[in-house]
């Protein structure tokens, strides 16, 4: 727009032109500016040096659902009018109170509660002022900003929660739970444990040497070593232990843990736990031991059971083998003899024959077990066991069993029902013997001791009548007894001898008759 | 005596001791049949034939001695036991409950032979008696009730006039009853009549003599 004036009119009109373009652009400021204060995602507002509201930006204005011009009441300052109606009624205290701390001192105001939104909601708030002072240091206005942080609380308190739960959880959990460091140190035991251990829980210096001093001292050194290893290698832990109870009592525990690795497989925790199996272990001591008396009554009886069988089984054969040889020979003698029929007999006696013959080789079979049945025994033990059990049988009998047994006597590999049947059937045969001779006091000696470097023997001697025969024993069927069936000693031989080992008796000098075995240390497997 | 008109019926489990047994008494010349179980043996028709049951103690389905036990009740043929392993208590009992003989398994052929014949011989004697029981019951039974009534009296040695006086009788019509009752029973005295009746088991209701030493004892008290 020129307008021909003279030389200052385009000036003028220059500076009009400039100035409105100043204002132009000072306007787009302001309106840049104000739609900062009001796009801000924050509540953004202004107080004077008294603490009246004087400026809410847009956000604050529609949460709150009121403007400052809404807090004007008659009788009360805006301030106090904003706390009683935004305010939570538990924070509205604590917040008149810090700001007006900060109005009358000027120290930033700075502090979380809870404000009303327009759907009467309450959310978390964060919120900070800060006074504008003038070249004189006096302040001017209050600025301030506050920021909606309810779901960051929100999200804090279900954690604590969860955190608080799980702390529960581990007290309670009807289990002894416990941390360690990778180098082994504890560093957490549950309320149970330090309950059961009658330890203090804030006590860390007891904490940190907990384990030095809890493991019955049988265990300690196999735990220490076992664990040690464990937390050398990363593998898992678990074996079975007896911890002292507060009370000074041990109790069985069943003891796991488990290593807790980073990204990159190093072990940053130890977590273990372990359990009270006190009484299931007795319960299973005491069902063991009812279980072994069971095995053992079995055994006594089985080798009976077992001859009668065996004598059944060769018996029947035998009798037809009898009656066809008497059938054959009579059809060979009649007139004109019966060629025919003698033949059928006499195939069916070989055909019998080969069938005792089985049931001789099936009963060997039956003694030759498969080695993995022999694990290292203490035969000390095991003869107590067996003299034990049959005690009352020979008191019954008027014989006292008395046991000489060598110390230190080496562990051998055997099966131990095998060898138990083998004592249990010498012990009764010399029983036996004894009760035959007279009726007066008697006693069965037990011994046993080294047969030279690498065996060992044992004897069972009795005083009673003797052997007569002392190699016919060993005969299948043969019995000195009114009531045997004979198979007792050679079962007992097949059973020695399947060890590599030997038996064999002897009469005594003075009277009655030994019979005694021995086994190789070194377990030799006979065919 | 011919074997094959005697049979002997052997009950036994095990097969090989079966037609061992089987073989030797038919060498021997007797007829036999054989059997795994004593259901299959009383479930078999037999011949009538004088026979011997060698019967096994040790059975799958029923022990010998009870077998021995359910049988008694029937005419049946002796019993010679065989067994495995024989006990004194067993042999007992099946001596008692009639068995014949009771042998050990492997049992011998004199043995053998002796207790098969004892048996047949037992059974022999058996078969005679209760074929004459069989012949007078036949001939029991062709009397007349009242011929029945009339018989026990006779049997107990009532007088002819004692007996019709019991009946209410005449004693004429009681001689022609008496006389009938010889005839069908074929008595061929009184005596005879008596051991007919005591073999039927006819009870002796009235005895005369009895009587009279009951009325003794009466007076005597």
């Amino acid at each position: 727009m020129v307008f021909f004036v003279g030389e200052e009119q385009p000036i003028m009109q220059m500076e009009i032109a400039n100035q409105m373009q100043a204002e132009e652009a000072l306007r787009d400021r302001e309106r840049e500016l104000s739609l900062l204060v009001d796009m801000v995602p924050s509540h953004l507002w202004r107080l004077t040096p008294e603490g009246e509201p004087t400026f809410f930006n847009r956000r604050m204005t529609d949460f709150l659902g009121l403007d400052v011009p809404d807090t004007d009441k008659p009788g009360m300052s805006r301030l106090d009018v904003l706390i009683s109606t935004v305010l939570h009624p538990q924070d509205a205290v604590e917040f008149g109170e810090t700001l007006r701390n900060s109005l009358a001192t000027g120290v930033p105001f700075s502090l979380k509660y809870r404000l009303r939104r327009t759907d009467g909601l309450y959310r978390w708030m964060s919120s900070r002022a800060e006074p504008l002072r003038d070249h004189t240091g006096r302040i001017v206005q209050w600025y301030g900003l506050c920021h909606d942080i309810d779901d960051l609380v929100t999200a804090q308190e279900a954690l604590h929660d969860r955190e608080r739960e799980l702390s529960l959880l581990v007290d309670m959990v009807p289990s002894n739970l416990w941390r360690l460091t990778p180098q082994g140190e504890t560093t957490l035991v549950n309320k149970r444990m330090a309950d059961f251990l009658g330890m203090d829980l804030d006590d860390t210096q007891q904490l940190a040497v907990v384990f030095d001093t809890i493991f019955h001292p049988d265990d300690a050194g196999e735990v220490e070593a076992v664990l040690g290893s464990c937390l050398r290698t990363g593998e898992r832990f678990s074996m079975k232990y007896r911890l002292r109870r507060s009370d000074g009592v041990y109790r069985w525990m069943s003891g796991r843990a488990e290593p807790l690795r980073d990204e990159d497989g190093n072990i940053v925790q130890w977590f273990g736990l372990c359990h009270d199996i006190d009484d299931q272990m007795h319960a299973e001591d005491a069902l063991r031991r009812a279980y072994d008396k069971l095995a053992q009554a079995t055994q006594a009886a089985s080798l009976a059971e077992l001859s009668a069988s065996i004598a059944h089984e060769v018996n029947q054969p035998l009798a037809a083998i009898v009656a066809n040889s008497h059938a054959c020979y009579r059809w060979l003698s009649a007139t004109p003899p019966n060629v025919e029929r003698a033949k059928i007999t006499a195939e069916r006696i070989t055909r019998d024959a080969n069938s005792a013959a089985d049931v001789v080789s099936r009963v060997r079979a039956l003694f030759r077990r498969t080695p993995h049945a022999r694990s290292p025994e203490d035969v000390n033990r095991l003869t107590s066991e067996v003299c034990q059990l049959m005690v009352d049988e020979a008191a019954a009998k008027n014989v006292r069993i008395r046991t000489e047994l060598a110390p230190d006597l080496p562990s051998v590999a055997l099966d131990r029902v095998q060898i138990q049947q083998v004592l249990v059937n010498l012990i009764r045969n010399g029983v036996e013997a004894i009760e035959a001779a007279d009726d007066s006091q008697h006693v069965l000696q037990i011994l046993s001791c080294f047969d030279g470097p690498d065996a060992v023997r044992i004897e069972v001697r009795d005083d009673g009548t003797g052997f007569k025969d002392a190699e016919r024993v060993f005969e299948p069927f043969f019995t000195t007894k009114p009531h045997g069936m004979g198979m007792g000693l050679a079962i007992c031989r097949s059973i020695i001898e399947s060890h590599g080992g030997r038996l064999w008796m002897a009469n005594n000098e003075m009277r009655g008759a030994t019979v005694a075995f021995k086994l190789p240390l070194a377990a030799s497997e006979t065919p | 005596m011919n074997p094959r008109d005697e049979i002997v019926f052997v009950v036994d489990d095990d097969a090989r001791v079966r037609e061992a047994l089987g073989e030797l008494l038919e060498s021997l010349g007797w007829r036999t049949e054989t059997f795994a179980a004593a259901t299959d043996y009383v479930a078999c028709r037999k011949p009538d034939l004088p026979a011997c049951l060698i019967l096994d103690v040790e059975l799958p389905d029923v022990n010998g001695l009870e077998f021995q036990k359910q049988l008694s009740s029937d005419a049946h043929p002796p019993i010679v036991f065989i067994t495995g392993h024989g006990d004194i208590p067993s042999s007992v009992r099946a001596i008692q409950g009639g068995a014949v003989d009771f042998l050990a398994k492997p049992v011998g052929e004199v043995d053998l032979i002796a207790a098969v014949r004892a048996a047949i011989r037992r059974d022999r004697e058996q078969r005679t008696t209760r074929a004459e029981l069989a012949e007078l019951m036949r001939r029991l039974s062709q009397l007349t009730p009242r011929e029945r009534e009339v018989l026990p009296l006779v049997v107990s040695g009532l007088l002819n006039k004692q007996a019709a006086a019991e009946l209410g009788i005449s004693e004429i019509t009681l001689e022609i009853h008496r006389s009938k009752i010889m005839h069908k029973m074929e008595a061929a005295s009184l005596a005879d009549l008596v051991r007919i009746a005591e073999k039927l088991r006819i009870p002796v209701t009235h005895s005369r003599r009895s009587g009279s030493s009951r009325e003794c004892t009466t007076r005597s008290l």
